[in-house]
């Protein structure tokens, strides 16, 4: 009952979407979420353990997560998302920008009610200045040279993910110790 | 006076950063584009033993992994133990929809809240058992083991 109860609590936000102050001149895709708005605007990439703790030791390097110090109002945005399908954030199609001005073009986050606010789902993304743009797609290759074995592997990438299989071989499906069947049978 | 006005101006010109608030909270590691976006649904399904196989996609893929408290305010997790590996680092995807005591330091930024987890004080392990209640998250999550 409660997963029809959280389906139809998510269904009516999907009409809620609209435009935001950084809407202008975005040619973003809609991803039909509750709360989405279109949002181009021009930042900086900055590491976000510095720009927020001032731990810049290791500033921009690899597997960190990486932030939009946002050019017009000094805002800092969170990039939890790429342009990819499912499962994939943006800091791999960040890193090579990191420390440096561009513009991106994608979509922002504004949901009061649960506490999401400036988190954003990068699309696009070009140095300023640059009439190219890049799309922010450049998790699954990464993924791919770093584990060429698994990547030759027939299905999705998040299937044969090393590390995923190996935890969910511990663990199982729910986390909790269940055989794959027994998890499959719980969950019908 | 001078002096007074001196300090009051090297506050406002203090750079974003300062120590960070000293916390010890406890809650469940989610994926926040999950949690945020409602791209598979309300809140309560995207935690849990429902969600636990797209945590570990989630988090191994890059996603930014957050500590959703006990009073619902989700804190960006930066670091874990001197761990700074927050895009699919190995610390945090082990810890994917556990139940953790972390103490460490909040800071605040434009409206988001970002902890730097100095220790995990107590895992307490999956505790969350809602997949009676959603079923898996997403649907798919869990394949048919007879193909």
């Amino acid at each position: 009952m409660m997963k029809y109860i959280a389906l139809f609590t998510a269904l009516p936000c999907i009409a809620l979407a609209q435009d935001g102050p950084f809407s202008e001149g975005s040619e973003a895709r809609s991803w039909n979420l509750a709360w989405e708005q279109p949002a181009r605007f021009e930042a900086t990439v900055v590491d976000m353990l510095c720009e927020i703790t001032g731990d810049c030791a290791n500033e921009c390097g690899a597997g960190r997560q990486l932030g939009l110090l946002r050019a017009a109002d000094g805002v800092l945005t969170y990039p939890n998302k790429n342009n990819q399908g499912i499962f994939t954030g943006a800091a791999v199609d960040l890193a090579p920008f990191c420390g440096m001005q561009v513009e991106v073009d994608g979509l922002l986050i504004e949901d009061d009610y649960i506490g999401a606010t400036n988190i954003y789902q990068v699309q696009m993304i070009r140095t300023l200045g640059d009439e190219t743009w890049k799309t922010a797609d450049g998790w699954t290759d990464a993924w791919a040279l770093a584990y060429p074995d698994a990547a030759a592997q027939e299905g999705r990438w998040y299937r044969n993910d090393p590390r995923v299989v190996s935890l969910l071989e511990a663990a199982g499906y729910l986390g909790t110790g269940e055989t794959w069947q027994e998890a499959w049978e719980l969950t019908r | 006076m001078k002096h007074a006005f001196t300090a009051a101006l090297a506050l406002v010109a203090a750079p974003a950063f300062a120590d960070g608030e000293t916390v010890t909270i406890r809650g469940e590691l989610v994926d926040t584009w999950c949690y945020f976006s409602g791209v598979m649904g309300g809140t309560e399904a995207v935690q849990g033993t429902a969600h636990h196989t797209c945590a570990l996609w989630c988090s191994a893929g890059g996603i930014p992994v957050g500590l959703l408290a006990e009073d619902g305010t989700v804190y960006m997790i930066l670091a874990i133990g001197g761990d700074d590996q927050s895009a699919s680092g190995q610390t945090q995807l082990e810890l994917a929809s556990h139940e953790v005591t972390a103490a460490g330091r909040v800071f605040a930024r434009d409206g988001l809240n970002y902890l730097v987890v100095d220790q995990i004080v107590e895992d307490h392990g999956i505790t969350n058992i809602n997949h009676s209640d959603f079923g898996s998250v997403p649907g798919f999550a869990i394949p048919n083991p007879e193909g």
